[in-house]
C-alpha cells in the first residue's frame, strides 16, 4: 500500500489563525495556550487518523520545522515526522548530530525533506547566496557528509563546501537509522542528486512522472486534496476556499479536463521551488473521486503521498476516516 | 537583583555517585551490571532513550527550585536543541540553557529555532554560547576557523541573530555571514531574546563577551582568581557585565559526611591518573596552577576552605567544586554573590537526586548580600 503523509500547519498559530475575543461577559480561559498546542494536536490527529507520517514543511514565513518535528515526535508513538529544511541552515555534521538525538528520542521516526532550489530572494534572506547548479553540488556534499559522519568512524572529507577531519559518531549516537531523505525537482541536477541520495523523490501533481527513471527511489507526490461526501458538497467547499483566498467568483478555475486537477488551492509556499505555479493544483470531489485520482497516481508509480488539506485538524480526521479506508481496501484487493 | 540558580543536565550519561567513576546511567559507556541503559528491555528494543532520564532531571530541578539547567554539547553527547525541543512541553518553568557553537548553525536558522522554541516554551530559552575549545574537536565538527577568528565569527553570528529577531528586513555583509532582506516572520517576532551566557578566558573571548554577554560564565576557581578574572572582564566591557559560575557541589548534613564522600571516591582513583593527569584546555591549565605542593591525600586539593580541586578525578568535567556541610556550601555561594556573581550553574552527582538535596538543603540557607565583602577567603590560597 502507498504511504500517506499529511502536511502540518506551519503558521497561523498552529493552523488556527487569529481567534476572535469572546464577548466580555463570557469567561475566556484561552490565555494559557500557545501555538504549539494546536500544532501538536494537528500532529496527533495524523497519528490517530492512521496517517503514516506528518510533514513539518520548511516555511521561512512560519514555525521552524526541526523544533516542530521534535515536539511532535515526543508526543506521538508511531508517526513518522518529516522535517523540511534547506542545506544552508546548518553544517551537515550539526544537522546529522541534531537528527541523531531525535532518532534516539523517537525510535528512528524522523525523516528529512530537503529543499535545494529555493526562490533566490527567500534563499538570500536565509543567508544563502548560492545559485543554480552549485546548490545541487552543495546538497550533494551535505548529504554525503551527513551520511558519512552518521555511519563511519574516523570519517574524513575534503570538499568544496565542507571539511571534516577524524569525524563520525560513536556509540550510542551511532547505529540509528539515517532519516529517510525526501528530495524534489525535475532538472537534470535534481534528478542526479535524487538518484544518489533520495529515498523518496517528491513530484508535483502536474509533473511528467513517466519521463523520470529513478530506480530504487520511492516516487512521492505533493497533493492538495478537498474531499466531501458528494461532488456538490466538495465544490461548494472549493468555491469557499477560492473566495476565502481572495479569488473573484467569476474567475473560479475549472478542473483540468485531462488530469482532473483543480488549480485553486492557493499560492505555493514561499519555500517551494520556482516554477511551482501561481496556485497549487490538487484534487477536489467526493471521497470516491479523490480516491480514484490517487489510484491513478498509484498506477503511475507513486508510492508516497504528501497530502495537504486545511483546516488541518478537522481535515486530517476527515481524510483518515473517509479517504484512507477506500485506498487501504483497494490495496488489499490488489494483493 | 535576583540570583538565577541553574542545575546542569548531563547530556552524556551520569554516574550513580562520585565513589566509582562508572557512567552507568544512560548508554554512553559500556553497559555493566546495574547500568540503567534505556532502549532494550528483556532483550527487545523498547524505544526508550536517555532523554527520559534527562526529562526526570529537568523536572527534579524545577520542582526543587532551580530556574533551569545547562545542556552541554560535545561530540559524543545528545544535542541540546533536540533535547530542549523534545522536553519543552513536559516542563513548566524550566529554562533550557542551550550550549552551542556559532558556526554550526546559520544565525538565521538559530533565530528561527530559538523563536519557535520560545513559542513552544513560553520564553524559556537561554544561550550558552561557546566559541570552541579548539584542538581535534573543532575538526570533528567540520570547523576549520581559527581560535581568534571564532570569536569574531561569534560576534557576527550574534549581530545577525539580533538583527533578524525583530523581523527585519535586515541586511548584513560580514566576513562570515551575509544576508539580504532577512528577518523572522511576523508571527515569530515579539519573543524575548534569549539571555546569553558566554565563556572563554582568552583576550578575544573577553572582548567578545564585553559586547554580547548578559552573563560572563566561568568554571569555579579559587575565589581570589575568580575576582581577578571578573575585574578583567569589567575592564574590557562597555556595559555592566554580570557573572555566572559553574560549580559542582558535594553538600551533606555535616562536613565530615561530605568529605567522607570525596574520600571514598579518592580511594578508588587509579594512582597513575593522579600522576599523569593532563588536559589540553586553557581552563584546565588554569585549574592546575592553583594546586601546589605534594598531593598525599584528598584534602591536599582543598585550596581554600571547601574549594576542592579534584572533581575531574572523580567524574568528567572541570576540577573545582565545593565540598562541605549545607551551611558551609551556602556560605561559599554567598561569598561568590558578594563578589558579583549573579547566576550559578550548580551540578552534583547523581544529578537527579542531588537536585533535590541541594534544592531542599542548600538554597534555603542562602542569605545573599549581607556578608562582609572583605572576606578573608579572597586573600590568596590558604593551603
Amino acid at each position: 500500500m502507498a504511504s500517506f503523509v499529511i502536511t502540518l500547519p506551519s503558521r497561523g498559530n498552529g493552523g488556527r489563525g487569529a481567534r476572535p475575543g469572546f464577548p466580555g461577559f463570557v469567561t475566556d480561559p484561552r490565555g494559557a495556550f500557545n501555538p504549539f498546542d494546536h500544532l501538536t494536536q494537528a500532529g496527533r490527529a495524523a497519528e490517530i487518523a492512521a496517517f503514516h507520517g506528518a510533514l513539518a514543511p520548511f516555511d521561512p514565513q512560519g514555525e521552524e520545522s526541526l523544533v516542530a518535528a521534535a515536539s511532535l515526535l515526543r508526543q506521538s508513538r508511531w508517526l513518522r515526522v518529516v522535517a523540511g529544511f534547506h542545506p544552508g541552515v546548518a553544517t551537515p555534521v550539526y544537522a546529522a548530530k541534531v537528527s541523531a538525538s531525535l532518532q534516539r528520542f523517537s525510535g528512528d521516526r524522523l525523516d528529512w525533506r530537503i529543499s535545494v532550489d529555493l526562490d533566490p530572494a527567500v534563499a538570500r534572506a536565509q543567508g544563502d547566496f548560492l545559485e543554480g547548479a552549485d546548490r545541487y553540488a552543495r546538497a550533494e556534499e551535505f548529504l554525503t557528509v551527513a551520511k558519512g559522519v552518521w555511519s563511519q568512524e574516523d570519517y574524513t572529507y575534503e570538499g568544496r563546501f565542507y571539511q571534516v577531519l577524524a569525524g563520525g559518531f560513536l556509540s550510542p549516537l551511532a547505529g540509528r537509522a539515517f532519516p529517510r531523505v525526501h528530495l524534489s525537482g525535475t532538472s537534470k541536477e535534481a534528478l542526479a542528486l535524487s538518484a544518489r541520495h533520495a529515498d523518496v523523490h517528491v513530484f508535483e501533481p502536474g509533473d511528467d512522472i513517466e519521463a523520470v527513471d529513478l530506480p530504487g527511489v520511492t516516487y512521492g507526490l505533493r497533493l492538495p486534496v478537498l474531499a466531501r461526501d458528494d461532488e456538490d458538497e466538495a465544490w461548494r467547499a472549493a468555491r469557499r476556499l477560492w473566495s476565502g483566498g481572495g479569488g473573484a467568483a467569476d474567475a473560479l478555475p475549472d478542473p483540468d479536463p485531462r488530469t482532473g486537477l483543480w488549480a485553486g488551492f492557493g499560492p505555493p509556499d514561499p519555500g517551494s521551488a520556482p516554477g511551482t505555479g501561481s496556485s497549487r493544483a490538487g484534487l477536489v470531489g467526493s471521497f470516491e473521486t479523490v480516491a480514484a485520482g490517487i489510484r491513478g497516481y498509484i498506477d503511475r508509480g507513486v508510492g508516497a503521498f504528501l497530502l495537504e488539506a486545511t483546516p488541518h485538524i478537522e481535515e486530517t480526521y476527515r481524510l483518515g476516516e473517509r479517504l484512507l479506508p477506500l485506498l487501504a481496501k483497494e490495496g488489499a484487493h490488489v494483493r | 537583583m535576583s540570583v538565577d540558580i541553574y542545575w546542569r543536565i548531563g547530556t552524556h550519561g551520569d554516574q550513580p555517585s562520585l565513589r566509582r567513576r562508572v557512567v552507568s546511567r544512560g548508554e554512553w559507556a559500556p553497559v555493566v551490571e546495574g547500568s540503567l541503559a534505556p532502549g532494550v528491555r528483556d532483550g527487545r528494543r523498547d524505544d526508550y532513550s536517555y532523554v527520559e532520564h534527562m526529562g526526570d532531571v529537568a523536572r527534579a530541578s524545577e520542582v526543587s527550585g532551580f530556574v533551569g539547567g545547562l545542556l552541554p554539547s560535545f561530540p559524543n553527547t545528545d544535542d541540546p536543541w533536540a533535547t530542549a525541543a523534545t522536553l519543552a512541553r513536559e516542563t513548566t518553568t524550566y529554562r533550557f540553557m542551550i550550549a552551542f557553537q556559532p558556526g554550526f548553525l546559520h544565525p538565521v536558522q538559530a533565530a528561527r529555532m530559538s523563536a519557535s522554541l520560545q513559542r513552544a516554551t513560553g520564553g524559556r530559552v537561554v544561550y550558552n554560547v561557546i566559541s570552541g575549545g579548539g584542538g581535534p574537536d573543532q575538526l570533528w565538527w567540520g570547523d576549520k576557523v581559527d581560535h581568534d577568528d571564532r570569536y569574531a565569527r561569534t560576534s557576527e553570528f550574534l549581530d545577525v541573530l539580533r538583527g533578524v529577531w525583530d523581523g527585519g528586513p535586515f541586511d548584513f555583509e560580514g566576513r562570515f555571514y551575509r544576508v539580504e532582506g532577512a528577518g523572522l516572520p511576523q508571527e515569530l517576532t515579539g519573543q524575548p531574546f534569549p539571555e546569553i551566557y558566554f565563556s572563554g578566558s582568552s583576550k578575544a573571548a573577553i572582548d567578545a563577551a564585553g559586547r554580547h554577554a548578559d552573563y560572563y560564565l566561568s568554571w569555579l576557581e579559587p575565589f581570589h582568581a575568580l575576582a581577578e578574572k571578573f575585574d578583567q572582564v569589567r575592564a574590557n566591557s562597555d556595559r555592566t557585565p554580570k557573572f555566572a559560575v559553574r560549580i559542582d557541589v558535594v553538600a551533606r548534613e555535616t562536613e565530615e559526611e561530605a568529605w567522607d564522600e570525596i574520600r571514598r571516591g579518592w580511594d578508588n582513583i587509579d594512582p597513575t591518573v593522579l600522576r599523569g593527569a593532563t588536559g589540553d584546555s586553557i581552563g584546565w591549565q588554569r585549574s592546575q596552577s592553583f594546586v601546589t605542593g605534594a598531593i598525599t591525600g584528598h584534602r591536599d586539593l582543598e585550596v581554600t576552605p571547601n574549594v576542592w580541586g579534584g572533581f575531574h578525578l572523580l567524574r568528567g568535567g572541570p576540577a573545582f567544586g565545593l565540598v562541605g556541610s549545607y551551611e558551609q556550601v551556602a556560605e561559599r555561594l554567598d561569598e561568590l554573590i558578594n563578589l558579583g556573581v549573579g547566576a550559578f550553574i550548580l551540578a552534583g552527582v547523581p544529578h537527579l537526586e542531588e537536585a533535590y538535596r541541594v534544592g531542599e538543603n542548600v538554597l534555603p540557607l542562602l542569605r545573599g548580600h549581607d556578608l562582609r565583602i572583605d572576606s578573608p577567603l579572597l586573600e590568596g590560597t590558604s593551603s
